[in-house]
């Protein structure tokens, strides 16, 4: 996608202030906590686009930085008596690091069986929050209550703010992003040109933990309470693959729709049919079936693909009209 | 001569018990288009993978304006003048063509609007700039050979390797590709060319290294070496074991 | 440590099965290029299946095992064209696109296992489940409870037939030739979708019946697919990717660790200790044990 024409920064900048006014107008706290939450789910599925879509490293255990973000927050505020606003870097940092840590070894397999080793990892960070006394093991942990909608409402639309604007700003504009993708398309002919992969993937990784990492933490302290299976579960791991796969990998418009769909169709599902909770997996599982088959570009990615074609017979003609460059 | 750009010294490239390439030597100087042939298998690509840092060999150095390059990574290598193309062209085909050239050009100009703008002049160069818009998928043989070689060419190399930039190409285009490589040359590169295509190969290098199960057979002007017994035999000679 | 013989003699047991997962895991990687996801969720379905023929029947398990590989192949079977599908996209990276769709199946037969079959833990009980056998001699005890041995036999004709129709039948001859070359193997006449069919059958109908074994020696919950495929992962990448001589090395090797966890430490502690060496093996061997692999 190349730069956005006035027209959707105009449409962005608009977006932007109408939620930013939102709480003064909308009272309803049970409103602001859903929009709280479909703003986070977008912050979630474009950082995991990051190692996802642009370099091509499906990360299925994505959901353990935001896990290791909540409790980094919860340990620090509860044991270390840290004030939130200096905790929630270090659950920043914290995810950073481990996504160093982690990638050294993952990032040079091959991206199928990297997805595999994240995934595995995920898992055992998952084992040892159950087991560890630190971490409340099964029971979790709770937090300092702050019970105050518009200040979290207002921290998760800034911090996804800005995590959109600066991922745009290296993904889109700078460089970055299309380094990354030239990994994802070849990454040994992309080492010809120049390019270190392994410098750039673990960028890419890093980049897509951090701002993963800040959520969760943001996350923990919203809802005042944790446990292994609501934030290092397989739950937000999933979630993120069927958002970002669903939306249109590759992009940073397709997983924040692919978010807010999937949220949206998640928050009524679970008011309607609460019963059916299993239910919802299977869905989830299947829609990454079905959009696999039918919508391998996500539905983002088929809309810009459907108006490029659009635009495209210009191109034509004037390839048509110098036969002599040997088309 | 001026001090080669190339030396190859009794390079060799061992897989487990296949030896690929062996005690290989032989030099480029600046500005030369040196020519290497050989019977299918005889090594050459293994031979360039060495060179341009994919492979690090068995045995033997690799220097390059005096440096010793053996082993070190391709982006290394694309960083001090080394370009390549690869044999089985594979351009980035999600992206647009120009896209494809342009992330080549950001070794040497980090900044993007800088990046398009060379990218252009290079799309120009190869005679791409019409389809630049459009994804590389869609482009064919002969253009994705065209972008493989503007791609290598966005590096700003002083060094091109070209891996059979003509195969597979119909004469036009061919002899358009040809053109290029000769304008190339005169504007100062130095390039070491694998080619199947014997009438595009004895034309245009200055001379010729003859590899055959990895040995080097000949070397020297292409008038001599396509007299040289051990090259005929080695092309139309008793077939292999 | 004189429990040591035991958890060993447990340990090559568990790990003769796992022998058997691991290789046809291995093998459809080499044939199909995709990494199933869903290899623990095929072993939990086969294992549930045992459990209900086993529940409604009253016949012992280990005579449905051939009734199950049937019922699976046919499974794999049928599903694998949509696999096929998805692997010859021309958009994106197929390979990866692959995984995912595995990965989207396993999610959706998690869900429905969980669904039907709920949260509880469960074991498949045999006419084999009672004996044991004893050794008692040089100064070594060790006890190996009837059904893991039989379980074991059976793996390891499984692992033997399989090297037969490999090794030395026509179909065999397909399969390695499609796994190193699909267009050459294709050019010479070998139906890379039906060989294709045959292959994810196999590995399908194996990794259900390996599932009554284990369900019959350990235990069964819908979520044990999970664990099962980080153990196929662990002994494919130890192994050496694509490097089937060392899958028995490897799949040993997690049959002790797993065994030694369940002797000597706390049993939930096994996928730390199997990821802990996972990622030391990444770290410093990235190739295999054996230093053979992709």
């Amino acid at each position: 996608m190349k730069a956005l024409n006035s027209r959707g920064m105009q449409a962005m900048v608009l977006l932007g202030a109408a939620l930013l006014a939102l709480p003064a107008v909308v009272h309803d706290t049970f409103v602001l906590r859903v929009l709280t939450e479909a703003i986070m789910w977008v912050g979630l599925a474009i950082a995991f686009d990051v190692i996802a879509g642009y370099t091509g490293y499906l990360n299925f255990g994505h959901g353990a930085f935001f896990g290791i973000g909540a409790y980094a927050i919860a340990i620090l505020m509860m044991q270390g008596n840290l004030p939130f606003f200096l905790a929630l870097p270090a659950g920043g940092l914290a995810a950073g690091v481990v996504a160093f840590i982690a990638g050294i070894p993952t990032l040079r397999l091959k991206g199928a069986y990297f997805a595999i080793a994240t995934w595995a990892l995920s898992r055992a960070i998952q084992q040892l929050a159950l087991t560890m006394d630190m971490t409340g093991g099964p029971d979790g942990m709770r937090l300092t209550a702050f019970l105050n909608p518009q200040f979290f409402y207002y921290l998760m639309l800034i911090t996804v703010g800005l995590t959109f604007i600066v991922l745009w700003y290296l993904l889109e504009r700078a460089p970055f992003g299309l380094k990354l993708k030239a990994i994802r398309e070849d990454e040994e002919g992309a080492k010809a040109l120049g390019l270190n992969p392994t410098k750039l993937k673990m960028q890419a990784f890093i980049l897509s933990a951090v701002p993963t990492g800040l959520l969760g933490g943001i996350y923990a302290y919203w809802i005042t309470f944790i446990d292994p299976s609501s934030t290092l579960g397989d739950l937000v791991s999933d979630q993120a693959v069927v958002m970002v796969v669903f939306g249109g990998m590759g992009t940073l418009f397709g997983p924040a729709i692919g978010a807010l769909l999937i949220f949206a169709f998640k928050t009524i599902f679970w008011a309607y049919l609460s019963d059916f909770q299993l239910l919802y997996i299977i869905i989830l599982g299947a829609l990454i079936a079905v959009s696999v088959i039918f919508i391998p570009n996500g539905l983002w990615g088929t809309l810009v693909r459907k108006k490029h074609d659009e635009v495209r017979p210009e191109h034509e003609i004037v390839a048509v009209a110098a036969p002599e460059e040997g088309s | 001569m001026a001090e080669p750009i190339l030396k190859v010294n009794a390079v060799s490239k061992c897989f487990g018990g296949l030896t690929a390439v062996d005690d290989v030597s032989f030099q480029v100087h600046p500005g030369e288009i040196v020519g290497l042939i050989g019977p299918n298998g005889a090594g050459k690509t293994t031979l360039f993978n060495v060179i341009s840092g994919y492979y690090a060999p068995t045995r033997g150095t690799v220097q390059f304006r005096g440096a010793d390059i053996g082993g070190k990574p391709p982006y290394h290598l694309a960083g001090v003048g080394i370009g390549r193309t690869f044999q089985v062209v594979k351009p980035f085909a999600g992206l647009t063509v120009l896209e494809n050239v342009v992330i080549a050009s950001f070794l040497r100009h980090p900044r993007r609007a800088d990046a398009e703008r060379h990218a252009w002049q290079v799309l120009e160069t190869t005679g791409l700039a019409d389809r630049a818009n459009i994804s590389a998928a869609g482009l064919t043989l002969a253009g994705r050979k065209r972008l493989e070689i503007g791609k290598a060419l966005a590096l700003e190399p002083s060094f091109l390797l070209l891996d059979e930039v003509v195969a597979g190409l119909n004469p036009t285009e061919a002899d358009k590709t040809v053109e290029l490589i000769l304008k190339l040359k005169s504007e100062g590169l130095t390039i070491l060319i694998v080619e199947h295509i014997m009438r595009v190969i004895m034309n245009i290098s200055d001379r010729l290294v003859v590899l055959n199960f990895g040995k080097k057979i000949a070397e020297g002007v292409p008038g001599e070496v396509s007299r040289d017994p051990q090259v005929i035999q080695a092309y139309l000679g008793e077939a292999p074991a | 440590m004189e429990l040591l013989p035991q958890a060993l003699c447990d340990g090559i047991l568990l790990g003769g099965i796992y022998i058997t997962i691991a290789i046809a895991f291995s093998l459809t990687y080499g044939v199909m290029h995709v990494i199933d996801f869903a290899v623990g969720e095929w072993i939990m379905f086969g294992a549930f299946t045992g459990f209900y023929l086993n529940k409604w029947t009253g016949l012992d398990p280990f005579i449905f095992l051939p009734v199950i590989f049937v019922l699976y192949f046919g499974v794999g079977y049928l599903i694998q064209p949509v696999i096929h599908r998805v692997l010859s996209g021309t958009k994106g990276n197929p390979f990866l696109m692959g995984l995912v769709f595995t990965f989207g199946l396993a999610m959706m037969f998690r869900g429905l296992a969980l669904t039907v079959f709920g949260f509880y833990s469960n074991s498949i009980p045999s006419m084999f489940s009672e004996g044991a056998f004893s050794f008692d001699r040089y100064g070594v005890s060790v006890v190996i409870p009837t059904v893991r041995l039989v379980g074991l036999v059976y793996a390891l004709a499984i692992t033997g037939v399989l090297h037969y129709l490999l090794k030395k039948t026509n179909f065999g001859l397909g399969v390695r030739a499609l796994a190193q070359h699909k267009d050459a193997a294709g050019l010479m006449g070998v139906n890379s979708k039906r060989t294709g069919s045959y292959v994810y059958g196999i590995y399908v109908g194996i990794s259900a019946m390996t599932g009554v074994l284990l369900g019959c020696i350990l235990s069964i919950g819908a979520q044990m697919g999970n664990d099962y495929t980080i153990f196929a992962f662990f002994v494919v990448v130890l192994a050496g990717m694509g490097y089937l001589a060392g899958v028995p090395w490897a799949a040993l090797l997690l049959g002790l660790v797993q065994s030694i966890f369940m002797i000597y430490f706390d049993p939930s502690h096994t996928l730390l200790a199997v990821f802990a060496i996972l990622y030391l093996i990444l770290l410093v061997a990235p190739r295999g044990l054996f230093g053979k692999g992709v």
